[in-house]
């Protein structure tokens, strides 16, 4: 029987567990000291905040230099509740928890389109204005801060002694630590670090970037204010001196140092980074040298962090999950969406697309009938890329267009393109290189996973059976494409040619009613590409539409049913191989007009 | 009504000298930002270092302000090179994007720390080569320090670009910058402009530090929130783009005096009030470049 929570339980799973907790429990009664009572409740609510900035920065691959202003929306809110409205610890701490996480909320808004530098500067400001808004607003008591902060209750009135109040802090941090675990490989993890690879790919396969952007702020927020809470109560005065621009740099230093995206980094990091001005109180003065020195070291020599470095190590190597095996289930794939009547699936008109003065589509129609293979051709420059950017969303047209199945698509982002069952591969590859190729396409099934956040978070039956049930799908799909054997490979580690074949898996599980491959045959071996045709024709025998931009015309031709030529944005011919191959205007825009005064010269 | 006329006479000028104290630790950011994608979140601990060994220089060592300006830049520059080869080049191979961000901090307190250890923790009185008088332009008093330090930190601003637009050396930095692949494969020492930056990017710290010591204090905390300021300043102008940061800082410096006659407490918040929002509606800053999405 699997106890809810635990997610991969095992014996280990359990067993660590259980270790943590009585280490939680047996710290303090050992050690019996009020310093380092007080040293423990630190060590174990910085941790706290330091897992909740790698849901930021390690999965999600954003940055934050501002943490110290939500640590301190926690730490004012319950001191302020409590002090002045008298609520109990146990109504003041959720409350300072659920504002830090509606500023978090509100700090991701400008994360979708400052990138970088930019979003730091946002974070960095973001901290700044917390600092200055505690410091100088009379509501938060001005420089002086807030004094007498009750210290934390039992529900029954009475005061925690240091020791419970530790437990109290302990067990939330376990708890929190194996919630993130679960996060960390269900769906959501996967889906954050599938957007930090690739935004781009991310959202063709459905997934609303922004929204689960937002997810990981108010995660790292909620972390974050817990923090604070904690800290409030645990010190009884609080000023705008512990909300300093320092204290967001030391959080993510200490995440950096344990390993960013690893399950124990902010943990190691964080016991490591917060225990050395305790270890090192005796050298006063060169203790900023000895901080500074640890931090540049870790930093140059460990760039995975301690936890990441050492699991790359030999002798760790067996401490690894064994990945979970699958058996593949080819009955339960269904590749296509029921089709859409007897009309096109695709149907474009009059599409125009212009950057600037250029216009890359100049009035495209295009018609894509169902279950047909549908080759777009044309020289380099002629608006192949842009036609399939368009069309999958990714840029907006200019005019024009675009209906699938009879119903009208106007401007939709790429993730709705793709809720609509259009979906693509890209020229350039862009897979989600740190997950293995199993994760990818499990990715791939973002639109038709149903379990919800608390069902990961809480890894309930039905979020279980349904991982188990499209594992066994996914691995079908990567049998399909003839990857099965590189299931549990990382992407970036498959040659060029699987890479590809990996994108057209992932793709596919789209369940696409248009799949558009752009330059599938790019870079890939001749071998490989005997092996590509094959597969484009079963996923056309499997009932799914395609539409393939190739340069390669051995392969366009074979495969193609119709096949359309742009040049200069401009549909210039349409029809079946043979009548491309003897189309005058292709071959002019191919070989240019001289060309073909020889070729006629030729035939004469 | 003339009280307000003089206060914002006095604020424009403080404003202009602030915010031209900004663009010039801005532009550091920049010139190391579109050579290498990093920049020193130290800027303002460098100077820090200029003001206090230009303080040295100046007062114990009794050298010429001229001097003492040459000396913080020569030291600056040297720690310039030295930052590169401990914090930067190390740290660019990582696929980490961020370690930079926290290899220069590192840097930074430590700097701060010895600081503190040769020069004290206390506020030192930098005196001004000008004097400690005021200039009366109509009602208004003005600090001569604070006239020079517009003329001189705006001046080496436009020499930086002149230097980049016209030198050979310069021209070279900006192929780099442009294209690192294709500088190298036209003979350009990539590393070489690397360093170049990094070094141009501390002394232009190093001379900020010098200017400004004698309108504020010269001590080991001095140099954080300019230098986060002057990052607020790079980001509000577009951090590629030399024009919008020198734009950038002067309107920072402004917004913050002129701000600073109505309320001390706006005064604090208004420059990142300010980023937010020219983010909020230009995502690279104002007169940064857009992006447009490659597929």
């Amino acid at each position: 029987m699997r106890a809810p929570v635990f997610a991969f339980a095992g014996p280990r799973q359990y067993a660590l567990t259980a270790l943590a907790a009585a280490g939680i429990f047996v710290l303090p009664i050992v050690l019996d000291d009020p310093f380092f009572i007080l040293v423990l409740q630190s060590l174990a609510y910085l941790f706290i905040v330091a897992l909740g900035l790698d849901i930021l920065v390690g999965w999600t691959g954003q940055i934050s230099l501002g943490h110290a202003g939500l640590y301190a929306v926690g730490a004012y809110t319950t001191a302020l509740t409590s002090t002045k409205l008298g609520l109990p610890f146990w109504l003041s701490a959720p409350l300072g928890i659920l504002l830090a996480a509606a500023f978090g909320a509100l700090l991701a808004l400008p994360s979708l389109r400052a990138k970088g530098p930019y979003l730091a500067m946002v974070t960095i400001a973001f901290g700044f204005m917390a600092e200055v808004t505690a410091n100088r607003w009379s509501l938060t008591g001005g420089p002086m801060g807030i004094m007498s902060i009750p210290g934390p209750t039992l529900p029954n009135g009475r005061e925690m002694t240091a020791t419970e109040y530790f437990w109290l802090i302990g067990a939330v941090a376990l708890a929190c630590q194996l919630l993130a675990i679960n996060l960390f490989r269900s769906r959501i993890g996967r889906t954050l670090l599938a957007l930090q690879a690739s935004e781009v790919a991310a959202e063709t396969v459905g997934i609303n970037v922004y929204r689960y952007k937002v997810l990981a702020f108010v995660l790292s927020s909620v972390c974050a204010g817990i923090g604070g809470v904690f800290f409030a109560h645990q010190n009884g005065y609080i000023n705008s001196d512990s909300f300093v621009f320092a204290f967001s740099v030391s959080t993510l230093t200490s995440v950096l140092m344990g390993g960013s995206g690893t399950v124990f980094g902010p943990l190691v990091g964080s016991v490591i980074l917060n225990l050395i001005p305790t270890v090192f109180a005796s050298l006063r003065e060169y203790q900023l040298y000895v901080y500074g020195a640890i931090m540049l070291v870790t930093i140059i020599f460990l760039p995975r962090g301690i936890v990441g470095s050492l699991r790359q190590l030999r002798a760790f190597q067996r401490f690894r999950r064994t990945p979970q095996m699958a058996t593949p289930d080819s009955a339960a794939l269904d590749f296509a969406r029921k089709p859409m009547g007897d009309g096109a699936v695709l149907a474009v008109r009059r599409l125009c697309r212009s950057f600037g003065g250029i216009r890359a589509l100049d009035n495209v129609d295009l018609a894509i009938k169902p279950g047909t293979v549908h080759g777009l051709i044309g020289p380099n420059g002629s608006g192949k890329s842009t036609f399939v950017n368009v069309v999958s969303g990714i840029y907006r047209s200019t005019a024009g267009r675009i209906e699938l199945g009879g119903t009208v698509l106007l401007r939709l982002a790429p993730h709705h393109m793709a809720q609509k069952g259009i979906t693509r591969t890209f020229q350039s590859i862009r897979l989600f290189t740190e997950l293995s190729a199993l994760d990818n396409v499990m990715v791939g099934f973002h639109l038709h996973l149903k379990a919800g956040f608390f069902a990961n978070l809480f890894q309930t039956r039905h979020a279980v059976d349904e991982e188990t049930a499209f594992r066994r799908k996914a691995m079908a799909l990567l049998e399909f494409v003839g990857l099965s054997d590189r299931a549990f490979d990382r992407a970036q580690n498959l040659s060029y040619g699987q890479q590809r074949l990996l994108e057209i898996a992932r793709a596919l599980a789209v369940r696409p009613a248009l799949l558009m491959l752009d330059e599938p045959a790019a870079g890939v071996n001749p071998t490989e590409l005997q092996e590509l045709a094959r597969i484009i024709r079963k996923i056309k025998n499997a009932g799914v539409t395609l539409l393939i931009i190739e340069h390669h015309m051995e392969l366009i031709m074979g495969v193609s049913d119709v096949i359309s030529v742009l040049d200069f944005g401009q549909k210039i011919a349409e029809g079946d191989a043979a009548e491309i191959q003897r189309d005058a205007k292709v071959i002019e825009a191919y070989l240019g007009a001289p060309a073909i005064s020889k070729a006629a010269e030729f035939h004469a | 009504m003339e009280a307000i006329g003089v206060k914002l006479w006095q604020a424009l000028v403080s404003g202009l000298s602030v915010g031209s104290i900004y663009a010039l630790i801005a532009e550091g950011y920049y010139i190391t930002f579109i050579t290498t994608g990093a920049l020193n979140f130290g800027q303002g601990e460098f100077l820090m270092i200029g003001a206090l060994f230009g303080l040295t220089c100046y007062i114990t060592l009794g050298f010429p302000y001229a001097v003492a300006i040459f000396g913080a830049v020569l030291l600056t520059s040297l720690m310039g090179i030295g930052l590169e080869r401990i914090a930067i080049r190390p740290v660019m191979r990582h696929a980490l994007s961020l370690s930079w961000v926290l290899s220069t901090v590192a840097v930074s307190i430590i700097l701060k720390n010895a600081a503190v250890q040769l020069w004290g923790p206390e506020q030192i009185k930098f005196p001004s080569p000008f004097g400690a008088g005021v200039v009366h332009i109509g009602s208004a008093g003005i600090f001569p320090q604070e006239l020079f330090i517009i003329v001189a930190a705006i001046g080496t601003v436009i020499a930086l670009q002149v230097f980049l637009k016209r030198a050979v050396l310069g021209k070279a930095l900006m192929a780099v910058a442009f294209n690192r692949n294709a500088a190298a494969v036209m003979g350009i020492n990539v590393k070489r402009m690397v360093v170049l930056a990094f070094v141009l990017s501390s002394a232009l710290a190093g001379i900020g530090g010098v200017l400004v010591a004698p309108i504020t204090f010269a001590w080991a905390y001095m140099g954080t929130v300019p230098g986060i300021k002057a990052f607020a300043a790079a980001i509000f102008g577009g951090l590629e783009n030399p024009i919008g940061i020198l734009i950038g800082g002067l309107v920072i410096g402004l917004l913050e005096q002129v701000f600073g006659i109505i309320n001390s407490n706006i005064k604090e918040g208004i420059t990142f009030l300010t980023v937010l929002l020219i983010l909020a509606i230009r995502p690279s800053g104002l007169m940064g470049r857009k992006e447009i999405k490659k597929v």
